[in-house]
């Protein structure tokens, strides 16, 4: 029980202390200046590992698709072989093996195969991902753009008006309200939304390390 | 471009293609591109990370310095990490949480701070100004429609209360102001996802037709 | 149905098409359009043009290729800013899907078009690190807390700027060009506990929250989308006449060529909301009648 549930809370509650009093006692305190400094380091560490937790989901999820030959087994194979290329020669570049200098380019200028993956396949990959989504905003923007009632009037007309307002043709006309209507309005509502999201959050993170919320350890609040 | 350049170009170019054929309609070569984009962005991942952090921030100080006083607490850090796959063990499953509840704990506390004492207090000290404006007519007005903007939307998202009566009223113009927000994001959004395909149809055009004719010795 | 109204039901491919052309079009045959610049993009120009030779400033590529349409002609335009000004840049990324890749590719790009430049004097590349917040704070006191060697491998301590620069603390500005929200970490947690001036190159969905920080002091100025960046290009072919050659190269993507693109495209969606708009009213009153 205490190994289980009350040291995660415990050391959930000290971890979660440390930058709290460092930011108030930093400059004049030695000790806690030290202590934080090598947690900061650490949590580099902790988080490079836990980036790569995401990784061991994803192949579990997909060798569990290819033995039963279940639907899309072909797509994970590609996915893993993927992964796999980049992986490994990003791990054999980092570990300096098979004369690899490491991730980037080759002392007489070639890239290293992990190089050419991320400049040939993964930048335009990434790229042409997103920049699909560039066609389906033109079609949404024509069929649901509606003037129904007053605030989708407000957002319609917001929204043509930057439309306008940032383009060079538009601009002499729409360009100083749509800066100011950026500034002002639009400013005053972020600044409420940053806020009140702000506030959630602080009294979130007050939950989490005083141990009232304890869902991220996969704990109940009885347990 | 020389010749590896210009095949990992033809490589760029044919999977943003696959990519592209989604807008006709579904099919196997978008399925193919996708899945190698999921594959590949993941494979990014554990090289960066050992690469740029495992390897400068861990190895090298333990493998160069020897487990001391001032690279003990790295010892400490792998474990910590390390400790988090022992969640895909069933059986000792719940040592992760440990090193979850430092990982979390860590973040949350620096998160509170920055919440508070970066976002609140500076948003709230610019709301609450001079709403005369210093003797400008201009300042003064933009002061108070800030003022009535940040604190009607905080009422409209402050749901302890029923939105009726005048903070109904109060929590509406609260919704326009959000709406506004969102049609100005919504304008931006336009620009942004324009922008990126400015550049998959530079690249097309440029790098991998332009540098194709270049190549082959046709036009400049 | 009206006819209007059985507009709105066409295949949406034909939408695809009308906006594939618009962008191929003006890629093909570029219109120059004039770019105006706004305030919030002036302002951190102003602010590096008051730096000298010994300033420094920590430009953290905190975006990947996903967005590199949009912040690649933001860091590049910074970039010969910086180098033509005989401003000292220390680079780094702290995205983790491409930010490495985007920061490689744009200083060495950028810094091969001033072959005076020297590697570890005038500029240095520290390279990816994962940890957010953590890296951030680190860095913020001692690069090295964070960063023990530049992307190279070389130790820090070796390379002649780091010595003269302990943390980001030191330097004179950070730029962060960010998607999502590493941007509004350099405000909220960087220039709000270090008081280290900052401004940040977002993308243009990001732009309007970034209004708030900026609108609050906690920045000293926006590069907001692809539309900021054309002003930044403008601002800095104006002021340094040298880099009109780089800008001049028919091969190269800049922001400005792009709106010419984003002229026509706003058009027609703007074009569609109206028709859609009309459509839905002639629909309704038929319906009533």
């Amino acid at each position: 029980m205490f190994l289980k549930v009350r040291l995660p809370i415990m050391l959930t509650f000290f971890a979660g202390l440390i930058p709290i009093v460092a930011f108030f006692f930093v400059d004049g305190t030695p000790v806690v200046k030290k202590l934080s400094n090598s947690l900061e380091q650490d949590m580099v560490i902790v988080s490079g590992f836990a980036l790569l937790l995401g990784v061991v989901n994803v192949v579990q999820g997909n060798v569990r698709k290819i033995e039963p030959r279940e639907k899309g087994w072909f797509y994970a194979i590609v996915l893993l072989a993927g992964m796999a290329f980049m992986g490994l020669f990003g791990a054999a570049g980092a570990m300096r093996l098979f004369g690899l200098p490491g991730i980037g380019m080759m002392p007489d200028g070639r890239p290293t195969p992990f190089q050419w993956g991320s400049l040939y396949m993964f930048t335009p990959l990434q790229a042409t991902m997103f920049a699909l989504l560039a066609f389906y905003i033109a079609s949404a923007a024509f069929r649901a753009f509606r003037i129904r009632n007053l605030e989708a009037t407000i957002l319609l007309v917001a929204a043509v008006f930057v439309m306008l307002g940032r383009i060079p043709i538009g601009e002499p006309l729409f360009g100083p309200i749509t800066e100011w209507m950026m500034q002002v309005p639009n400013g005053a509502a972020q600044r409420g939304i940053i806020i009140g999201a702000a506030l959630g959050a602080a009294s979130l993170s007050l939950r989490v390390i005083l141990g009232i919320e304890r869902s991220y350890l996969g704990l109940d609040k009885n347990e | 471009m020389n010749g590896m350049e210009l095949f990992g170009t033809w490589v760029a170019a044919l999977l943003t293609l696959c990519l592209m054929s989604f807008l006709y309609k579904d099919n196997p070569l978008f399925r193919f591109a996708e899945a190698l984009f999921a594959g590949v962005s993941l494979g990014y991942y554990i090289g960066i990370t050992m690469d740029q952090t495992l390897r400068p921030n861990l190895f090298e100080p333990l493998r160069d310095s020897g487990i001391t006083l001032e690279t003990g607490h790295l010892l400490f850090a792998g474990l910590v990490g390390l400790n988090l796959y022992t969640r895909y063990i069933p059986k000792i499953a719940w040592f992760a949480r440990s090193s979850l509840a430092i990982y979390v704990g860590y973040y949350v506390g620096i998160n509170m701070v920055q919440k508070l004492q970066g976002e609140v207090l500076p948003q709230a000290a610019a709301t609450m100004v001079d709403l005369t404006g210093g003797g400008s007519p201009t300042a003064a007005l933009n002061a108070l429609v800030v003022f009535i903007g940040v604190l009607t939307v905080l009422m409209y998202f402050f749901f302890s209360v029923e939105h009726k009566g005048l903070f109904g009223k109060a929590s509406r113009v609260g919704i326009w102001f959000l709406m506004l927000g969102f049609g100005a994001a919504f304008g931006y959004t336009v620009m942004g996802r324009i922008s990126l395909l400015i550049g998959r149809i530079n690249f097309l055009v440029i790098q991998w037709v332009g540098g194709t004719l270049q190549a082959l010795g046709i036009g400049g | 149905m009206s006819n209007l109204a059985k507009l709105t039901s066409i295949d949406r491919r034909w939408i695809f098409l009308l906006i594939g052309l618009g962008t191929l079009i003006p890629v093909l045959l570029p219109i120059g359009f004039p770019v105006r610049v706004t305030a919030p993009v002036k302002q951190i120009f102003d602010k590096i043009e008051t730096f000298g030779p010994n300033d420094v400033i920590v430009l953290s590529y905190d975006y990947g290729p996903t967005t590199g349409a949009e912040n690649d002609p933001m860091t590049d335009a910074i970039l010969r800013h910086c180098f033509s000004h005989d401003i000292k840049v220390i680079a780094l990324a702290l995205y983790p899907l491409g930010g490495l890749t985007s920061l490689t590719a744009s200083i060495d790009r950028i810094a091969a078009e001033y072959p005076n430049l020297q590697y570890g004097v005038d500029y240095v590349n520290l390279g990816y690190k994962d940890g957010g917040q953590a890296t951030m704070k680190l860095l913020a006191e001692d690069f090295s807390g964070a960063f023990p060697n530049d992307t190279h491998g070389t130790p820090l301590s070796e390379l002649p700027l780091m010595q003269r620069v302990k943390g980001a603390r030191n330097a004179q500005l950070a730029i962060s060009v960010a998607t999502g929200i590493f941007g509004e970490w350099w405000a909220n947690l960087i220039n709000a506990q270090y008081g280290l001036p900052v401004a940040v190159g977002c993308t243009a969905v990001s732009a309007p929250k970034y209004y708030a920080y900026l609108e609050a002091g906690q920045m000293i100025g926006l590069i907001g989308g692809l539309k900021g960046a054309s002003e930044y290009e403008q601002l800095v072919k104006d002021n340094y006449p040298a880099t009109r050659e780089a800008y001049a190269n028919p091969m190269l993507q800049t922001a400005s060529k792009g709106m010419d693109v984003q002229t026509i495209d706003h058009l027609i969606i703007i074009a569609f909301i109206v028709i859609g708009n009309i459509a839905y009213f002639a629909d309704r009153r038929a319906k009533r009648a």
